[in-house]
């Protein structure tokens, strides 16, 4: 189980790729029924791909931590975009523990990430994740 | 498309309501799209399983049509400077989620506007909750 003692653990996922496909199919998703509003965009929510995805499946999987994958809830998450980023961009993730605190049989780790674009150094997104994990059965 | 105009931006004003429902074809295509295939989003089963009443729409799915419905206001998702929340109650697939906001914040010196904006579903959850969303104007 995590535990303050993981507090300040750092992932880091250089190099993700903002591809256009990739970009048009999770806004095509979450369009569902309706129209893509806005066609050839990256939607803001694809930092949930190059920033959070990257980072927070090294979290998932650090033996260490040992979160129990079963019982895993996205409780808050927080996105800031600074600068706007563009298919074809390249930018570098990560992502620290900033906060782990245990209550009522749950643990609710907090995270902080961000994405910065190397080519001129821009922070293209800014997030912060709340997960809380249960215990196991 | 162009962002509001600070002048004609007042506290107050209201986005669209944007209403969506969300069937498990859309939650299994997000599933795709975002690598996120815990089967408490694909497996109606597995969900059962874990005490939920079926299959959930990922809270990022549900943030990400939330921010289809700023993007709309604000002209432009480029326009998007922020967006939180909290996942308060799942939304289950089959469910219609309905996506509000209204201007409670305007900032004249940087030209930004601060929304309250939150999501209910159609059996009366309020899935979305504590959101908050800044959206830059036009001058």
């Amino acid at each position: 189980m995590p535990d303050p003692s993981h507090v300040g653990r750092r992932y880091t996922a250089p190099g993700q790729q903002i591809d256009a496909g990739a970009a048009a199919r999770l806004a095509d998703a979450i369009a569902g029924p309706d129209p893509v509003r806005e066609p050839g965009a990256v939607p803001p929510t694809f930092a949930a791909v190059y920033c959070m995805a990257p980072t927070l499946a090294q979290l998932l999987t650090d033996p260490e931590v040992g979160i129990n994958l079963a019982g895993l809830i996205h409780g808050e998450q927080t996105f800031e975009w600074p600068a706007p980023v563009r298919p074809g961009d390249v930018v570098d993730a990560s992502a620290e523990i900033t906060s782990i605190e245990s209550k009522r049989g749950m643990t609710f780790v907090r995270l902080a990430m961000e994405a910065v674009r190397p080519a001129d150094q821009a922070v293209v997104c800014r997030g912060t994740s709340l997960m809380i994990v249960r215990a196991a059965a | 498309m162009t962002a509001p105009a600070l002048a004609a931006v007042a506290v107050g004003d209201s986005i669209a309501l944007l209403a969506r429902t969300v069937t498990q074809e859309q939650i299994d295509a997000y599933a795709e799209a975002s690598g996120d295939h815990n089967p408490i989003h694909v497996d109606p089963e597995f969900a059962v399983s874990v005490g939920l009443p079926g299959a959930i729409a990922h809270g990022l799915l549900e943030m990400g049509i939330l921010a289809d419905a700023v993007a709309a206001w604000a002209g432009g998702n480029a326009n998007l400077l922020s967006l939180s929340c909290r996942f308060s109650k799942p939304l289950l697939a089959g469910d219609t989620i309905i996506c509000t906001g209204t201007v409670i914040a305007i900032d004249d010196a940087e030209g930004i506007a601060t929304l309250e904006v939150g999501a209910s579903s159609d059996r009366g959850d309020r899935v979305l909750t504590n959101g908050r969303a800044t959206v830059r104007l036009s001058r």
